[in-house]
């Protein structure tokens, strides 16, 4: 463990990754550090079928085709897109691929819109053109331009927040796979070709499509992978437990989540869920997209606020003012929504139930209280 | 099986047995256990061949043993009554599926009914195989040894609830109408082989890697099994079994029942084989691979026959054929979607490269020609690898041959195409990703070759971009592409003598009612009079009919009316199997209706509205005055055992209804119409004191009562009835709710008892009383219910209604209003146009109008005098009485008055008194104007 706040996924799990190297004697495509499949254990996690001597640990929850369609697009000659509401993990399985396939998982544009094509390709640093004249020196290449020069995977994150013209100087790079940069004379220089291994992993929000929509020219060139909102119970308990417990090593907290409060958390979230389906407006849904990443927030906002401020356990009524100062984000609208459903689902399930319900009820009453 | 391509079936099972063994001891004996059992099935004389159900790999094996062994008779394990319809399967086009139908159930619990086992059939069957060949070749006999229909129920009694139909393998997928085309019957199958409990076949998903257990066994048993020869085949299929069976023990009650049916299949064989004589090494037992692996006594040849089978129950079955569909096989055996399509694929793909013959029935309907079939180029297999060597088979290399690799890109430009074809944006450059990327997701996934899922997992990820609503999506077209869902059809030759007869009845249409899908169908009945026999079909079709099979457009049928020009809706062809299975219930159109009919009728739980109801389409649709009158006997007898009032509003609609239909056709009353009137006359006499009184009874009940009696009454009268009875009964009625009360004002009002005056004089008392005010309303609703028995009272409840507007404070009115206006609408439909019509008179027509206007019933009465005088005749009965006063005395003499006849004063006007009594006035005016 590195003394980093937050180690990327290379330097995090860099020694499984020495370890599965080590033992992969797969074919590689290009000039990958790892077989598609090794990539895919390390992703999924390993099962005792696979006959290796550790256990690898499974760090994206989700389908397993999703997993082997990516990897398999990256293999090709396309991009790869993931698209997916906010906080279903789409980055996260980025920096996975990223770190697996070329050990690199920090070659990332940001996509804004403040993005420029400069972003992109390369800029100039000033005073070395003074000083120097226009060089492959005085030139400072973009993450995707350094990817293509090493053969490594490029990552282009929140894709459809940058402007049209911007997401278009993709397509050359996708198709001809090289850069050419006309400022410089030399034959030989002012082209930067892409390297075997190269590839582009984007990610975008689909609660954002048709700010900036893609063109169908780079439609084309990238293969679309669709990561839903879990909504599996089972496994988005385990996320949210792998995700919580990083975070709490992270801040070096030690706090347990009883699994009574986990699964209050998650039954909210799932009826929040069901009522946000069957909602005919904007306004009668919660702005939050309602994710697993959100629940995390809520939980890590949390056991924060308990370690720090309350008694140091976890107890329902944090919880619950957690969720409602989480959730509620637009006064008067969320707050109704919030209040209607602590009304209508947690007060009858509080009677029924019993159990960590009715606490939670009343942490969410005195949360809105002093919301509102 | 050293290695090769069963060693991922092989660490697949073993990872199985170790998770699921108790330790390793447990395993042990497990594989052990599987040992004798595979050696038991394949040591037995009479040869055994184990299948899986929608398997190509054990249909092509069946294929090929069949032709290598000829044997003499050939066991099957389906269900034992159904054997003659099989030879039926030629006029059919596959799937469909065979059915054992029970209408009425002798020896079950009543709430079974009705009963109904299908057994699917598809062409890429082991069992198809077994059937195609015996059938068609002379000298070989097919045993069909499996319980009977009666005995799957009969063995689910014994634990007291019905057998249920299989999960779906995925809750989420959308169910299409197809998948319902087997209705609620209970599926059998040959070869139903699945882990029984969900927790191996999740152990087996999650190691397998794959999704669902139709994926699992495409990869680990289907696509290695392909080319396997005989021994091969049997032996993993044997291990299989075994291996299930011995893990999963699963639940008891299906044990048990698997293990009945082994004893009864045995049974079944040994007796056969006793009878007949037959060599049991000319033999082939075809069964699920499940039961192959069987460890009861009665197993084998020389078996014990300890088991008993038992007699059948009472119960009368009946079978046939009705067309299934994939979609339809997948939702009844809880299969993944499209799994039966893509074994339907796989199957045709292994004939055309391994260049096996199936059988295949003569003259089987809807199959391609034989000519087309055998111009495809045949690949032959491997060299080196020759198909009958287990070495040799097991030793090829995992590579695409020439085949895969040309189907896979041919399926690459296809879903591009169709993709192109709905809406996507695809071009070449996809169909080339799309081949790679399968060729990767298949590497990646440990398999040879791309299966169907995996083209469909690439077909996704190269061309879906956009999720547009309404538009399909790219697994649904690779689903349609791979063959899609295929729906079969029962010929005409093999459908019951009902369904022919409605087809041959139909034929002036000159529609193709055969195919699926809605057809419109035109009569036009006045130009054309022979199609009336058509309609006459159609309208029976609709009354027995599922919704939707046969729906009118235009026209309809009415007690006495002729059709001039209908048109229909019809689909017949998708709702094949509702008319086969009413071919169950009768030979023809007419006579299931009329069971029907009577079965209503002498229902116990009958009533009378119901049984009038049947007499009604007995004559609608039966012309039947036979039925009609025997039906109408049932519905007096109904109407005289019914204790209360509840149905009275259906039974006045349709008796006046059918009075109407009497009167207008016939030249006299049917003679149970007569009694019917007269009894219900009597009836509803009795019923209607406590009818009043009754907190049960509704006043609309109450008012229909009231209906019976007041219109049936002239011809009660004059069969004989008394009116004394109702009145009494009237006069006995004490009703203390205020709406039933004024009904009851209302039935006075029309006997005579009570005054217009007089019922107007209540109504001001109520408004005036503040106590009674609140309850106002309901009296209204009363009065409102009394239109339909004393239509006469129109424009008295007109003037009601006005004075509740008038007069109630708003504190009653404003909360009455919404509900006024919903019972209106739903409760007096056919009341409210009386009463707008009857406003509309009194009211005036034009706002001018109104100033001017003063209510009817505001307006002071005309006085006695004058209303004596305006007659044209009114004076002259009094003249005449004054000018003879003697004959009235002598009847005031009798009746004991004695007072004698006062010749009444000459008329003077009222004017003339009024003057004398006060002259000042007029003397007052005489000055004025004489000083003026």
């Amino acid at each position: 463990m590195s003394d980093l706040l937050r180690a990327p996924a290379e330097i995090k799990y860099a020694e499984e990754l020495d370890w599965l190297e080590s033992v992969d004697d797969g074919p590689k495509p290009f000039s990958w550090r790892l077989s598609p499949k090794m990539v895919r254990l390390f992703v999924l996690g390993s099962e005792r079928a696979d006959g290796l001597d550790r256990e690898i640990s499974q760090k994206w929850f989700g389908d397993r085709s999703f997993v082997e369609r990516s990897i398999v697009t990256l293999a090709s000659d396309r991009g790869l897109l993931l698209i997916g509401d906010p906080g279903t993990g789409k980055s996260w399985l980025a920096e996975l691929l990223s770190a697996a396939i070329c050990r690199n998982s920090t070659l990332v544009v940001q996509g804004t819109a403040g993005t420029t094509e400069d972003h992109i390709k390369y800029s100039w640093n000033v005073s070395m053109v003074i000083a120097k004249g226009q060089s492959r020196a005085s030139m400072i290449p973009s993450p995707i331009m350094t990817a293509m020069e090493r053969g490594a995977i490029g990552r282009f994150e929140e894709l459809t927040r940058a402007t049209s013209d911007v997401q278009d100087a993709l397509i050359s790079i996708l198709s001809e796979k090289y850069i050419s940069v006309p400022e410089l004379d030399s034959e030989s220089d002012n082209i930067v070709f892409a390297q075997p291994g190269f590839s582009v992993i984007a990610t975008a929000n689909s609660r954002d499509r048709g700010v900036n929509d893609l063109s169908s020219a780079l439609k084309r060139r990238f293969n679309f992978v669709r990561i839903p909102v879990v909504t599996n119970k089972k496994s988005e308990a385990e996320i949210v437990r792998f995700r919580t417990e990083e975070l709490l090593r992270r801040h070096r907290i030690e706090l347990d989540v009883p699994p009574t409060l986990l699964d209050v958390l998650l039954q909210s979230f799932a009826d929040l869920r069901a009522s946000a389906a069957a909602a005919t407006s904007d306004d009668e849904k919660l702005e939050s997209a309602l994710s697993t990443a959100e629940q995390i927030g809520v939980l890590e906002d949390a056991v924060l606020h308990s370690t720090f401020f309350g008694e140091r356990t976890l107890s329902a009524r944090t919880l619950a003012s957690s969720l409602v100062g989480s959730l509620a984000r637009r006064d008067p609208e969320d707050l109704a929504l919030m209040n209607k459903y602590l009304h209508g689902v947690v007060e009858p399930r509080s009677k029924e139930e019993g159990g960590s319900w009715p606490e939670f009820l009343e942490g969410g009453r005195d949360a809105i209280a002093t919301l509102s | 099986m050293s290695a090769g391509t069963f060693e991922a079936l092989r660490g697949q099972l073993h990872e199985a047995a170790t998770a699921f063994a108790d330790g390793p001891g447990a395993l042990e004996g497990i594989l052990r256990g599987i040992v004798d059992d595979v050696d038991r099935a394949l040591s037995e004389p009479l040869e055994i061949f184990p299948v899986c159900h929608h398997s190509p790999a054990s249909a092509l094996a069946m294929a090929r043993r069949l032709r290598a062994k000829q044997p003499k008779v050939v066991y099957l394990e389906l269900c034992e009554d159904m054997a003659p319809l099989l030879t039926e399967l030629r006029n059919c086009r596959l799937p469909v599926a065979v059915q054992a139908f029970a209408g009425e159930v002798v020896g079950f619990p009543a709430d079974w009914s009705p009963l109904s086992v299908v057994a699917p059939i598809t062409e890429a069957s082991a069992e198809y195989q077994a059937i195609a060949y015996t059938l068609d070749t002379p000298g070989v006999e097919l045993v069909l040894v499996d319980r009977s229909s009666d005995h799957v129920f009969q063995w689910e009694a014994r634990d007291e609830h019905p057998p249920a139909p299989a999960e779906p393998a995925d809750p989420d997928a959308p169910q299409g109408e197809d998948g319902a085309l087997h209705g609620d019957a209970v599926g059998v199958e040959i070869g139903d082989l699945r882990p029984r409990f969900a927790e191996l076949e999740e152990h087996l998903l999650r190691h397998g890697r794959v999704r669902h257990w139709s994926e699992w066994w495409h990869q680990y048993v289907e696509v290695p099994l392909g080319d396997g020869d005989h021994d091969t085949y049997r032996q993993v299929m044997l291990l299989i079994g075994s291996l299930f069976r011995r893990l999963a023990p699963g639940d008891p009650r299906r044990v048990r029942v698997d293990e009945d049916r082994e004893r009864y299949m045995w049974t079944r064989i040994r007796a056969h084989l006793t009878a007949t004589g037959t060599d049991p090494a000319d033999c082939l037992y075809v069964c699920g691979a499940f039961h192959a692996a069987s460890r009861v006594e009665e197993f084998g040849v020389h078996g014990t026959d300890t088991f008993t089978i038992s007699p059948p129950s009472g119960t009368t079955w009946r079978h046939g054929l009705i067309p299934s569909s994939h979609a339809a096989i997948e939702a009844q055996f809880g299969l993944a979607g499209g799994s039966v399509s893509i074994a339907a694929a796989e199957w045709a793909k292994n004939v055309r490269r391994t260049g096996v013959k199936p059988y295949r029935l003569e003259g089987q309907a809807g199959t391609k020609k034989q000519g087309r079939k055998a111009a495809l180029p045949t690949v032959p297999a491997p060299s080196g690898a020759p198909a009958d060597k287990l070495s040799g088979f097991l030793g090829r290399p995992p590579a695409l041959d020439r085949l895969d690799e040309a189907e896979l890109l041919g399926w690459s430009v296809d879903v591009v195409r169709a993709a192109r074809r709905n809406g996507y944006l695809a071009s070449t450059a996809d169909a080339i990703a799309v081949f790679e990327t399968s060729i990767l997701l298949a590497g990646m996934r440990d398999r040879a070759k791309p299966t169907p899922y995996d083209f469909q997992d690439a077909a996704v990820t190269c061309i879906e971009k956009d999720v547009v609503p309404g538009r399909r999506d790219v697994r649904r077209l690779v689903e349609s592409m791979m063959g899609g869902d295929r729906v079969g059809q029962v010929g005409y030759d093999a459908l019951p003598p009902l369904a022919r007869d409605v087809h041959d009845r139909l034929a002036p249409l000159a529609l193709r009612l055969q195919q699926r899908g809605v057809q419109r169908a035109l009569l036009d009945i006045a130009s054309r009079p022979e199609l009336e026999a058509c309609s006459d079909v159609l309208w029976i079709l609709r009354r027995l009919l599922p919704q939707g099979a046969a729906r009118p457009i235009m026209g309809e049928r009415r007690l006495g009316e002729r059709p001039i020009q209908e048109s229909w809706d019809l689909a017949l062809g998708t709702h094949q199997r509702a008319l086969i299975e009413l071919g169950y219930e009768g030979v023809s159109i007419e006579q299931v209706l009329e069971q029907r009919l009577r079965r209503t009728a002498y229902d116990p739980r009958a009533t009378t509205g119901a049984v009038l109801e049947t007499v009604e389409d007995a004559l609608l649709h039966l012309r039947s005055r036979r039925l009609a009158d025997e039906l109408g006997t049932r519905a007096l007898e109904v109407l005289s055992r019914e204790r209360s009032v509840d149905g009275a509003p259906e039974v006045l609609r349709r008796v006046r209804r059918l009075l109407a239909y009497h009167r207008t056709h016939e030249p006299a009353l049917p003679a149970w119409i007569e009694s019917f009137v007269t009894t219900g006359y009597a009836h509803y006499c009795t019923l209607l004191p406590t009818a009043f009184t009754d907190e049960d009874a509704t006043v609309r009940q109450v008012g229909a009562t009231l209906g019976f009696l007041f219109s049936m009454e002239g011809l009660a009268l004059s069969l004989g009835c008394d009116r004394t009875q109702l009145e009494l009964a009237v006069a006995q009625s004490r009703p203390e709710d205020p709406a039933k009360t004024a009904l009851l004002w209302a039935a006075r009002t029309h006997l005579g008892t009570l005054s217009r005056t007089e019922l107007r004089a209540r109504c001001a008392d109520l408004l005036g009383n503040p106590l009674v005010v609140p309850s106002y309303p309901r009296y209204l609703s009363g009065f409102l219910h009394a239109l339909e028995p004393v239509p006469a009272l129109a424009d008295f409840v007109v003037e009601a209604v006005s004075q509740a507007f008038a007069r109630l404070p708003d504190q009653v009115l404003l909360p009455w209003l919404p509900s006024l206006i919903t019972s209106l609408r739903s409760g007096g439909a056919e009341l409210a146009p009386l009463l707008i019509r009857e406003a509309d008179r009194l009211f005036p027509g034009r706002l001018a109008a109104l100033d001017a206007w003063t209510p009817p019933w505001e307006a002071p009465p005309p006085p006695v005098g004058e209303q004596a005088a305006a007659g044209p005749h009114a004076g002259q009965g009094a003249a005449l009485l004054a000018a003879h006063p003697a004959a009235c005395d002598a009847l005031a003499g009798l009746l004991g008055c004695d007072d004698p006849w006062q010749p009444a004063p000459a008329a003077t006007s009222r004017g003339a008194v009024l003057l004398s009594a006060h002259p000042v006035t007029g003397e007052a005016l005489a000055a004025l104007l004489t000083t003026g």
